[in-house]
């Protein structure tokens, strides 16, 4: 893989089967098989034949409806699901927010739950806890909150701390999904300069939201998927514009079919 | 930009990712892997421990009451069911019943809060990449932490057992309880070989845990902790060997008990019980680990 590019993605697909039935209990196996029958399951394709290079210092963001396949991709770069086919080569440390406050313990205070959250994403403890007093200033927590157990916080306070902890990191690759809509403005702008400075270190990030103005404002680069295709790739203005149209009026573009 | 992306590359982090069937991922990069996030499985444990017993203060006095109540009522049954027993014979029955009870809750805590940790971490697993069997080792290592509480209340009933009953068959100070490390080892491998398995088992069938409790139950029974493995004679010793905690729990009373160090048999049969459960479990786990995402 070039050395320029920090994610190559080759025809990547990604099918789950689903079980259809009842719960997925030995019992029911048990009785399945006493009667002959078979585990009825459904395959899902979450991602079709995607191909897709990023390099170092890009912001991509994604867009699409419910069911396009983002989360899916978010999860197999980070190597959480693996490919069904296809190959992604990953060229840096990764640090995922794909789903809020991961790893949180309420009964904990905020810094057991930092230090937890770092330890999870591969820091070592000198390195989280050098940096703990560093992640709660940085996610606006009112003073002794840090040391309250984090049941006491509010979902806002919650997902700030959890952004801090993931860009702590200082990764190569930033993965966040729907991550930005945690904070009140004045973070959301905060949360946007640390990542354009970020960036400016050549780090990577890729981003899944629904708030449209925030793939416009990030990103230098967008993707549209529609049920597991890539429909759309290009400048955000573009892509999103494109995207909005699909959401009015129902239909993909013309040029979809030459994707 | 130019600098850092040539600090990229000279701290080159190639990850590829392919497709696999059921089958082991490279197995270095992993153990290094496991070995390099051994804190987080470590930390996890002691979190977990903490956030429980938060709010109770009597909470880890509840880890050595429980089997030493238990204990107490094994006792009183075994006691019963035999039509009584002399004073000496009575005080060596319930400190094998003790020490029995508490190495078999050793090995039931690993296995037992091992095979939920994967159904359990679901949103951990969800969010990020990283050698799944650290959740399980996590829950060894919390079980090991709640089962060391309870060897001083062990050794404590046994130097007062000893001191009101002299005539009583358990030795005092011998140099065979150095056998103890090696064998609370043995628990702890064969007990995370299960978690494995067990845990494994419970990503595809969620009421694994459910039949696990009754299946522990009747394994206690089958082991020999109301009774003395001494008890067994001829081919009915293989019962012993057929165990997975069967040789462990004979060494534990030869030790404990008798002051004796385990037999041949006994050793050979911990060590390989420890090994199997560990590479049987070891295989079936990490040959998933990779489905556990989308089963979750």
């Amino acid at each position: 893989m070039p050395n320029n590019l920090a994610v190559r993605i080759e025809d990547l697909s990604i099918k789950y089967k689903i079980n259809v039935d009842t719960k997925r209990t030995m019992k029911n196996a048990l009785m399945r098989a006493s009667k002959g029958e078979q585990v009825r399951t459904r395959t899902v394709e979450a991602i079709k034949h995607l191909t897709m290079d990023l390099p170092h210092g890009s912001v991509l963001g994604i867009v699409g409806a419910n069911g396009a396949g983002k989360s899916t991709l978010m999860r197999s770069i980070a190597g959480i699901l693996p490919p069904t086919e296809g190959r992604i080569t990953v060229n840096g440390k990764i640090s995922t927010l794909l789903a809020l406050g991961v790893g949180f313990n309420p009964a904990l205070s905020g810094r057991d739950n930092i230090i937890l959250g770092g330890l999870a994403a591969g820091m070592n403890r000198d390195e989280i806890e050098g940096k703990t007093d560093e992640i709660a200033q940085f996610a606006d927590l009112p003073d002794g909150f840090i040391d309250m157990p984090v049941r006491t916080y509010s979902s806002g306070m919650y997902g700030r701390v959890a952004f801090s902890v993931a860009v702590s990191m200082k990764p190569d690759i930033l993965l966040l999904d729907e991550a930005l809509s945690a904070g009140d403005a004045s973070f959301k702008e905060k949360s946007f300069n640390k990542m354009r400075e970020l960036c400016a270190e050549a780090r990577t990030i890729v981003i899944v939201s629904h708030a449209l103005a925030t793939i416009n404002d990030l990103c230098d680069r967008a993707i549209w998927m529609n049920k597991g295709s890539l429909v759309q790739d290009g400048k955000p203005e573009a892509v999103v514009e494109e995207y909005l149209k699909f959401l009015k009026v129902g239909t993909l573009p013309s040029n979809y079919e030459d994707m | 930009m130019s600098n850092t992306s040539a600090n990229l590359e000279n701290s080159v982090n190639l990850q590829v990712f392919e497709p696999h069937k059921a089958s082991l991922p490279p197995l270095i990069p992993y153990f290094k892997e496991f070995w390099k996030r051994r804190a987080f499985a470590i930390e996890l444990s002691r979190f977990a421990d903490k956030a429980e017993y938060l709010d109770s203060k009597l909470g880890k006095v509840w880890l050595v009451m429980n089997p030493l109540l238990l204990a107490t009522i094994y006792f009183l049954l075994v006691t019963v069911l035999r039509g009584g027993m002399k004073s000496n014979e009575g005080i060596t029955t319930l400190a094998h019943i003790l020490i029995g009870l508490f190495t078999f809750y050793f090995a039931q805590s690993c296995i037992s809060s091992g095979a939920t940790s994967i159904t359990a971490g679901g949103r951990l697993i969800l969010n990020q990449a990283f050698p799944r069997a650290l959740l399980p080792f996590s829950s060894t290592i919390s079980a090991f932490y709640q089962f060391l509480p309870t060897l001083p209340v062990y050794i404590f009933v046994v130097v007062i057992g000893k001191w009101i009953f002299p005539a009583t068959q358990i030795p005092g100070f011998t140099w065979n309880y150095l056998w103890i490390p090696f064998i609370i080892a043995c628990v702890g491998i064969t007990g995370f070989g299960l978690s494995l398995l067990f845990a494994t088992l419970n990503v595809y069938f969620r009421d694994t845990t459910k039949l696990l409790s009754y299946a522990m139950r009747i394994w206690l029974y089958a082991s020999p902790v109301l009774w003395l493995p001494d008890m067994l004679h001829g081919w009915h010793r293989a019962i012993l060997f057929i165990n997975p905690l069967g040789p462990v729990l004979s060494s534990t009373s030869n030790v404990w008990i008798k002051g004796i160090s385990p037999t041949s048999g006994e050793l050979i049969g911990c060590i390989a019980w420890a090994i199997g459960s560990l590479l049987i479990g070891g295989f079936f786990f990490i040959s998933r680990e990779r489905d556990f995402a989308v089963r979750i």
